[in-house]
């Protein structure tokens, strides 16, 4: 797909790829570039390595930002068409230059991050070259960042594939070159996947491909140049959760086997100086207050999506204040499990709405998390999660069952 | 009949464990420490490791971070006096961890669990 190729250095072949997709990221990008740049040398001097800008042709100057940024590695640059956005296209670039480069291992960072680090590049690289499939990483977090990661994408991936990716849809990976056709070949590039979706759409991919893969500590929380988490989430919901929804339906003969889950190997451990979370402030009376509107606007829609036993209790739910809130667990695992199910049985036309009616349910299961978690520590609230978890898990012979 | 190997470096929790285990069941070889463990584990082939964290010459979470390195699946469960290993992010890369007693259902509950784990290969 590529559209426009810059390899001053001739570049044909490489051992490391370092990937940083990008749109309009001109600001940035030289940072990021200098920090995989010296992380690439320190780690892996040894080796043949490429920088690659993956863009979605910006007009910003991102492109002359890269390749004008300090440093001795050599660069490529790639580009999608204009007009043709979205990080997942700029990937599928990625895929297919790692491809012809023959490169052994892939770390993809992303552009905007302002505090990477060299050993990022040495955490997510080194697991690869001996021998892992792929590699998420697990940065330092607020029990209140990345809600939709702790509420369904990780509960659900987990009881689904049977593998503990506590941080899968995080935006920066590495993973073995050979998993590049992998990518290429899987049978769901739908347009969620080539925007917000891509990221879990990799993980997802490689937890069923049954190649080894790990999470790798970082040492210390991620932080983003610019990024209100609240600014795209609809678009963000029903990427990601369609994206899910599409892979269970390719995977179901895989899902439909795993029992219970494993934990993965963990790199990195060795870190000295591990960064406190960033603070994530949460509007409790917010959320309520989508959680009551969404009621409203979609709960004639629920009857047909879930079991009989869910909508009362929904509506239980419903009635309770903001003080005394609470959304059990095992409805919500059953709500996943069944709006999965419709899905899958559904036509496509129907589906949006589907999940523009789990938004709010959604929010309602943060607001219940917020509410239990309010006095707990960051290990706590992290065992609160892995208990929730279980109660998936226990409850999939059901998934299976209303699936078939 | 699964084999299960208990690393523990209190004589008492290795009897305990080993005669309530063989019980139920299973075979239970033991290990007094975290010595030559790897080599213990390629010769024996146990289907299941429980791991005492904190023994005299020997942390368990480091053993753990090497039976993970070579072993990817081997269940290993966590055995400990106290719960602040948790903090130890190294941690997570056991299956279950149980706190030590002298009733053994939680820690028998979750071999089993461990032991049931299914995954396509």
């Amino acid at each position: 797909m590529a559209f426009y190729e810059e390899n001053p250095h001739k570049i044909d072949s490489a051992d490391i790829v370092a990937a940083i997709p990008s749109f309009s990221e001109a600001e940035g990008i030289g940072y990021v570039v200098e920090q995989v740049d010296r992380g690439l040398r320190e780690h892996f001097g040894h080796l043949k390595s490429v920088i690659i800008n993956c863009d979605n042709h910006s007009s910003d100057g991102t492109k002359e930002a890269f390749f004008a940024a300090p440093g001795q590695v050599p660069r490529m640059y790639l580009s999608t068409p204009p007009g043709v956005r979205g990080k997942g296209n700029n990937l599928r670039n990625l895929f297919e230059k790692v491809r012809e480069l023959r490169a052994e291992a892939v770390v993809v960072i992303e552009a905007d991050v302002k505090n990477v680090q060299p050993l990022w590049v040495k955490n997510l690289a080194e697991p690869i070259l001996k021998g892992v499939g792929y590699v998420c990483p697990l940065y330092v977090r607020h029990k209140y960042e990345a809600t939709m990661t702790s509420s369904i994408i990780y509960p659900l991936l987990r009881c689904l594939y049977g593998r503990r990716v506590r941080q899968p849809n995080v935006g920066d990976f590495g993973f073995k070159g050979k998993m590049a056709e992998v990518f290429l070949d899987s049978p769901v590039w739908t347009e969620a996947v080539q925007n917000f979706g891509v990221d879990i759409w990799m993980t997802n991919i490689a937890l069923s491909s049954r190649m080894p893969v790990c999470q790798s500590f970082m040492g210390g929380p991620k932080v983003h140049r610019v990024k209100d988490p609240y600014a795209h989430l609809n678009v963000l919901f029903q990427q990601v959760l369609s994206t899910i929804f599409d892979l269970m339906m390719v995977y179901a003969d895989f899902w439909k086997q795993v029992k219970w889950s494993k934990p993965t190997a963990l790199f990195g451990t060795d870190v000295h100086e591990v960064d406190t979370p960033i603070l994530v402030e949460v509007n409790a009376a917010r959320l309520h207050e989508r959680f009551l509107e969404g009621y409203d606007e979609h709960s004639a829609t629920w009857p047909r999506i879930f079991d009989q036993t869910v909508v009362p209790k929904l509506q239980e739910i419903h009635g309770m204040g903001l003080q005394h809130f609470s959304f059990p667990t095992q409805t919500w695992a059953k709500i996943l499990f069944d709006a999965a199910t419709a899905y899958h049985k559904m036509n496509a036309s129907e589906r949006g709405t589907l999940l523009d009616s789990l938004l709010p349910l959604y929010l309602g299961k943060v607001l219940s998390f917020v509410k239990k978690t309010e006095r707990m520590s960051l290990q706590q609230a992290e065992e609160y999660i892995e208990n929730e978890c279980t109660i998936f898990e226990e409850n999939k012979p059901y998934l299976v069952k209303v699936w078939e | 009949m699964p084999k299960i190997l208990v690393v523990d470096d209190e004589e008492h929790i290795r009897l305990l464990y080993s005669e309530e285990l063989k019980e139920v069941g299973y075979e239970v070889i033991t290990a007094e420490s975290g010595y030559r463990l790897l080599e213990t584990i390629e010769e024996e082939k146990p289907d299941l490791v429980v791991l005492d964290i904190k023994m005299v010459d020997y942390n368990g979470l480091d053993l753990l971070q090497d039976i993970r390195n070579r072993y990817y699946d081997l269940p290993v469960i966590l055995s400990t006096a106290y719960d602040t290993f948790k903090e130890d992010m190294k941690s997570i890369a056991a299956d279950f961890y149980v706190v030590k007693s002298f009733d053994l259902t939680e820690l028998k509950k979750k071999i089993a669990m461990a032991l049931e784990t299914r995954l396509p290969t």
